[in-house]
């Protein structure tokens, strides 16, 4: 059973190094007028829109708790009045993926599902059409690094909501684990096992990306008091 | 200088002006049967100089300001080219203005050129810019060559030395033709709808822009399938500008004294241009539908009457339509009412702007910014700025304006928030600076050291 003083003291192995993204977006080719549409677009559309509209959307968002999900299931619901599969959608939760192609699959049949349950909404005209777009990102290098507990707590505090979500939430992308950068160093590095599976549990979804921020101080600056 | 401040107070003055009337403010007064005429200003104020970088980072935190620096290190010494058709006016010079500087103090040295034309250059490109955005228009071979002309002679005149040029807009946009003499790597901004032009008009101009090595549209509904790279770069405002800076108090309860607005009551406020496409008088009856149920002052506050008679004729019919209602102030303000427009703004409870048309919607931007919840129509650039009843609200008719009115002014803790998402959504998406990091990653790209 480590003590907080224990924890205190503990130099990691390797440092943390705080990184963050630029984006910068694009617009494809890709446009969809109905549901039949999105359905044929979400098969051919480039890995980076389907990144772009489901975890990189959560970022330009970062600051509402109150039901913003993904652009698809916003389109649903607010352009083609589809609740049903909006519904669908919204409860879709990127951390469950650690590639494309396997949210890729997941869209197209959440979205093939409910066309073959409501065939008259195939056709159904949006409102305004869905244009996929993608981002060119840039990895930033900052100048904040851990070497204890203690220093990530700093850093955490000084670093900018790009950064949390290029560490916490697009990690498992990059890593292809159902994981994040914070939770491995902290177990890898400092020993902080109990730690690291309780910040992997935090709902990104009902917070914004500041409370999120809130939550790991909190959760991290609990074995130290 | 003196001119303006016998025209517009300064902000302690009016600050001043507040104190002397706060014993009477708070007390039960009647309002006053004829406003006094507001004290408007007949002369532009000279130009605030241009914030530097640091000055941004009490707005955006020093971290997002270190990430400007460490995205300009490789284009740092890089020469950047910008090119339009007018120095002062528009929303592309006023960007370019801020911008330019900015870029500069990252050293990614960035130099701005206007093209000369005569009247029938300018009448041609207004008439292009018309047509783009849907207007009836013939091209004419006269047309043509009064376009290819003008943009000739410039193109001889100019250099092309650099190694990024941006073109802004259709009027310069054939000095393409320059790229096969030069190494630079060439994009073209278009700040204006392209969903439905003439076709006419757009034949005539794809064969330029599609040798461009990248194009920029401000929203994904106004751009064209073109065969080169799109990319997305919102339109923005400046947080440190006249219109968006933070105001003292004073100077706010100062203007409102000075425009007969009473703020100790529901102030709900549309800033723009009298213009039919920005509906004011549907927003007078929405105003009309809503006051049955809750009391509030409606300011239409804007410019535009003074040298276009159609503007004009609109602000004569909203009179005609107000009659003698003392909760509706109409302000035709003069171009350089930047300070008394954010004063307004910021006086506000509530936002509207009830477009029929709209390009991005920047007076939306301004409205959020200031944390203001903002009820607007669902058109053009709006509805990237408003997500429905997250960071504002949008609406499709005047019914629906005037019952989001009642609700919004009866439900403050609900418009309190979309306020603050607002207002975070524009910090994220929608800031000078959010702009000169869209430009810094893509000089990146299209110089290929990303």
């Amino acid at each position: 059973m480590s003590t907080s003083s224990d924890i205190v003291t503990r130099t990691a192995k390797s440092p943390f190094e705080f990184k963050s993204a630029a984006n910068l977006l694009r617009i494809e080719r890709e446009q969809s007028r109905t549901l039949g549409e999105l359905l044929r677009d979400l098969h051919t559309c480039p890995d980076s829109s389907i990144f772009q509209h489901t975890f990189r959307t959560l970022q330009e968002h970062h600051f509402i708790k109150e039901g913003f999900s993904n652009d698809f299931a916003h389109w649903a619901y607010t352009e083609v009045g589809a609740v049903g599969l909006g519904e669908r959608l919204v409860s879709l939760d990127v951390r469950e993926f650690t590639n494309i192609a396997d949210l890729r699959a997941r869209l197209e049949n959440i979205v093939s599902d409910f066309l073959s349950q409501n065939p008259r909404s195939r056709d159904q005209e949006a409102v305004n059409p869905f244009y996929f777009c993608s981002a060119d990102t840039v990895v930033l290098p900052t100048e904040i690094a851990a070497h204890s507990v203690q220093e990530f707590i700093d850093g955490l505090r000084k670093v900018s909501v790009h950064s949390i979500h290029y560490h916490f939430i697009e990690a498992r992308l990059r890593r292809e684990l159902e994981t994040n950068d914070f939770s491995i160093w902290l177990r890898r590095d400092l020993g902080m096992g109990g730690v690291a599976t309780r910040l992997n549990q935090i709902d990104i979804y009902t917070s914004t990306a500041e409370g999120v921020r809130k939550q790991i101080l909190r959760i991290l600056e609990g074995p130290l008091n | 200088m003196e001119e303006r401040r016998s025209a517009v107070q300064s902000q302690k003055e009016l600050g001043d002006q507040r104190s002397e009337v706060a014993g009477v403010a708070d007390a039960a007064v009647p309002r006053p049967k004829e406003r006094r005429a507001p004290r408007i200003s007949e002369t532009p104020p000279p130009p605030a100089p241009p914030p530097l970088l640091q000055d941004y980072a009490p707005i955006i935190g020093k971290s997002q300001l270190d990430e400007l620096y460490f995205l300009s290190t490789s284009v740092r010494g890089k020469n950047i080219k910008m090119v339009n058709s007018t120095a002062v006016g528009g929303g592309v010079a006023e960007m370019l203005n801020r911008l330019v500087p900015l870029l500069d103090e990252l050293e990614v040295h960035t130099r701005w050129e206007v093209i000369t034309g005569g009247n029938d250059f300018f009448e041609v490109t207004k008439s292009f810019h018309n047509a783009l955005h849907g207007a009836e228009y013939t091209l004419t071979q006269a047309a043509k060559d009064v376009f290819l002309q003008h943009n000739e002679l410039n193109r001889q005149r100019m250099t092309f030395d650099e190694d990024v040029v941006v073109i802004h807009d259709p009027q310069p946009a054939g000095l393409i033709a320059s790229k096969k003499d030069h190494n630079a790597r060439w994009t073209w901004r278009c700040h204006i709808d392209l969903s439905n032009p003439n076709p006419d008009v757009w034949d005539f101009l794809k064969p330029f822009v599609e040798q461009y090595d990248a194009t920029i549209f401000s929203s994904p509904s106004f751009a064209r399938r073109l065969p080169v790279p799109q990319y997305l770069f919102y339109p923005c405002i400046d947080p440190l500008s006249e219109k968006n800076k933070e105001l003292e108090q004073a100077y706010i309860q100062g203007v409102c004294d000075n425009f007969g607005i009473d703020c100790s009551r529901p102030v709900v406020t549309q800033i723009s241009r009298f213009d039919r496409l920005k509906d004011p008088l549907g927003v007078v009856q929405a105003y009309k539908m809503a006051k049955r149920y809750v009391d509030f002052q409606l300011v239409l506050a804007g410019g535009g009457a003074a040298d276009d008679p159609e503007g004009n004729a609109v602000l004569q019919e909203v009179k005609e339509v107000v009659g003698d209602d003392p909760d509706v102030i109409i302000l035709n303000l003069p171009p350089w009412s930047a300070l008394e427009i954010n004063a307004i703004q910021r006086a506000s409870t509530l936002v509207v702007q009830k477009s029929l048309r709209e390009g991005f919607g920047l007076t939306v931007t301004e409205a959020l910014w200031k944390g203001k919840p903002t009820i607007a129509s669902a058109v053009g650039g709006i509805p990237t700025q408003i997500i429905d009843r997250l960071t504002g609200v949008l609406v499709h008719s005047v019914e629906g304006c005037a019952y989001q009115i009642r609700y919004l002014l009866t439900h403050p803790e609900f418009a309190q928030q979309l306020g603050r998402n607002g207002r975070e959504h524009v910090k994220e998406n929608f800031l000078m600076t959010t702009n000169v990091r869209r430009w810094l990653l893509l000089f990146r790209i299209l110089l290929g050291v990303n």
